[in-house]
């Protein structure tokens, strides 16, 4: 595993001997993450941490209280994946959340029609695990997204902000690179443009008539789409309490991804030749938590381990800009004169 | 003179006189154009006409006019959209839209976002009947024009559909289906099976032509005025003054198609459309059939 320091040369968090194999004139600006020993699906090849990399911990109380998270994501299984953890620690800290799913899914499935029938169910279900108030979904064709109007897409997006008064997102992250699925890539880039546009007044003016208000998006979490990622983190959030929402919320996406029932499979599976695996339980409902907790959230836990934490997830977090106006007043009166 | 391409399914053109009281009352249409002077050449005297009748009506400019207007790029803008909002004034209307694509360029913008605005629209502003471009008109060379009106047309029966953007519910936008359309005679030899006689609503036409002054001849007269006063010269059709010179140059020059249209049904002034009427029988065929013919268990 190669280990190394931050881009720009200030020291990483995760302590760690140097690569063995790189000379010592060059500075390593990315850090390998561990490899999953069970599958592909969760941190990604590298991240690149910055020097003002926080850890967000949990807060007491509900100091969220009154704010609005919208996790916005291609397919089912994106957000329960990635940032299950963050979305049910958010929105236990306060915030209301929504699930907005950006494609129909339906390259996931027997037929094309049952596959965007389960994973309608799953999103469903995956918003209820993690304590969403309401689904969305914008059913665009599955892996054919970069053939979509993008500003169609964005507009819709800057609809729902404005409806919702959304403050805070969380969605793949734009520069996600080398990410080989065109839909993370549109998908993310409609929801970043759309934060700033939905609190423009002159952006889709139709939109006030209608008695929406403008929506400010002060707040953005973009999560890493594994393995193809490079991504640049700047906060990692502890979601060791939170770790059971993210296996439900993984259990419920039942048509498509890692999760699901696999559980219950492989126990099937183990029964017809006999066997069992005491961690999976006597019944299936048991057998697929413990499967995702088991499994599917080691890398989240090998990610905690390297910051002390139990389980976290990564992410480039972008928070409100410092209010430049008031700034600028305060150092008027100030060090304003008389004529 | 009626050609094939003139006439209605049944063969007939429908004559549409003025109708007495307010028929139209609590009726909703959008007049969407694509440029300042669109609406009030193709349809000033029909809008007057439905707004008199009870309509209350919108109108949408889906360009921004930056083409047009003898200024800067800039400048047009800034002037047609002045003129927008004082034509649309001049015809009734309650309420002004712009949604500002760049005017000669339309075609290459993306389709589903202008016709998803258009649902928004419509259903937020519940329009029963729409006034705009016929999307399959021939030797129409704008391409602004024909981009409109098919994301009009397109727009009439989605809006009607809860699942297409259902997100519209959850600011309590309702799904409401458009089942009137007028469609502009816009260039010679465009079908059409619908004169509307506009003769007792042309001077509303007329003080609509008036406020297109970047660009739709509202000030010609003025000009021409000048024009003839540097020479030493003056029209006495013209007036005395730069309003009079701009209505009565109107009247003259600029109405020749309205009164063509109406002479063969000896109108003073009409305005043809392709209309489209896809409002439902209150009572299905299927109602019918089991109201005469359903008996007990």
């Amino acid at each position: 595993m190669a280990t190394g320091m931050a881009l720009g040369g200030a020291p990483a968090h995760p302590a760690a001997a140097p690569p063995p194999d790189l000379p010592s004139k060059f500075t390593p600006a990315a850090y390998a993450n561990p490899a999953s020993r069970y599958g592909p699906f969760a941190t990604p090849d590298y991240y690149t941490y910055a020097d003002d990399l926080v850890i967000e911990r949990n807060q007491p109380g509900k100091p969220h209280q009154g704010k609005v998270l919208a996790a916005i994501q291609p397919h089912s299984d994106d957000i329960p994946l990635y940032a299950g953890g963050a979305v049910a620690k958010l929105i236990d800290e306060g915030y209301t959340g929504y699930l907005i799913r950006i494609s129909n899914d339906e390259a996931a499935g027997k037929t094309a029609g049952y596959g965007v029938v389960q994973n309608e169910i799953d999103n469903h279900a995956v918003a209820k695990a993690l304590g969403c108030k309401k689904a969305f979904s914008f059913y665009y064709r599955n892996h054919r997204m970069d053939d979509c109007a993008e500003i169609e897409i964005r507009a819709r997006l800057i609809f729902l902000y404005r409806v919702l008064q959304v403050n805070t997102i969380i969605v793949m992250d734009p520069y996600n690179h080398y990410d080989e699925n065109p839909d993370h890539l549109v998908a993310a880039r409609a929801a970043e443009a759309a934060c700033w546009m939905a609190g423009g007044g002159k952006d889709y003016p139709e939109h006030y008539k209608a008695g929406l208000k403008p929506a400010r998006v002060r707040e953005k979490y973009y999560h890493a789409r594994s393995p193809q990622g490079h991504n640049l983190v700047n906060r990692v959030v502890d979601i060791s309490s939170y770790i059971d929402h993210k296996v439900r919320s993984n259990v419920a996406n039942k048509g498509k991804g890692p999760a699901g029932a696999a559980g219950a499979r492989l126990r099937q599976q183990l029964a017809q030749e006999g066997r069992k695996l005491p961690s999976l339980g006597n019944d299936d409902e048991t057998a697929n938590f413990q499967y995702v907790k088991q499994f599917l959230m080691d890398d989240w836990m090998r990610l905690g381990e390297r910051f002390g934490l139990q389980y976290a997830e990564a992410f480039r977090y972008i928070g409100p800009e410092p209010n430049y106006r008031e700034n600028l007043r305060k150092y008027v009166d100030t060090n304003a004169v008389a004529l | 003179m009626s050609t094939p391409t003139q006439l209605h399914s049944d063969g007939q053109i429908v004559l549409e006189k003025d109708r007495p009281g307010q028929p139209h009352r609590g009726k909703v249409f959008a007049a969407i154009h694509a440029h300042l002077d669109d609406l009030p050449y193709y349809a000033g005297g029909t809008v007057a006409k439905l707004i008199s009748e009870g309509y209350t009506g919108y109108i949408i400019r889906t360009s921004n006019d930056e083409k047009c207007g003898g200024r800067t790029t800039a400048e047009n803008i800034l002037s047609n959209e002045q003129d927008h909002v004082r034509m649309a004034r001049a015809l009734g209307f309650k309420d002004v839209f712009d949604f500002y694509y760049q005017n000669h360029e339309m075609d290459g913008i993306s389709s589903i976002d202008i016709r998803g605005r258009l649902i928004l629209l419509f259903r937020m502003l519940k329009v029963d009947t729409v006034i705009s471009f016929n999307p399959w008109g021939h030797a129409e060379e704008n391409p602004d024009h024909w981009v409109t009106g098919r994301a009009v047309e397109e727009a009439c029966w989605m809006c009607g559909m809860p699942n297409d953007y259902h997100e519209h519910l959850e600011a309590g936008v309702q799904p409401h289906p458009v089942t009137e359309r007028y469609y502009f005679y816009a260039r010679p030899g465009q079908p059409f099976n619908r004169v509307v006689d506009v003769s007792s609503h042309i001077q509303k036409k007329v003080d609509a032509i008036l406020e297109c002054k970047s660009q739709g001849g509202g000030d010609s007269g003025s000009q021409l005025r000048a024009r003839l006063a540097k020479q030493g010269k003056r029209l006495p059709l013209l007036g005395n003054d730069d309003r009079t010179a701009n209505r009565e140059y109107v009247r003259q020059f600029l109405l020749d198609d309205d009164r063509e249209y109406g002479k063969e049904y000896n109108l003073l002034y009409a305005e043809r459309f392709y209309y489209l009427d896809q409002r439902r029988p209150e009572k299905s065929k299927v109602d019918q059939y089991v109201e005469k013919n359903a008996v007990s268990l």
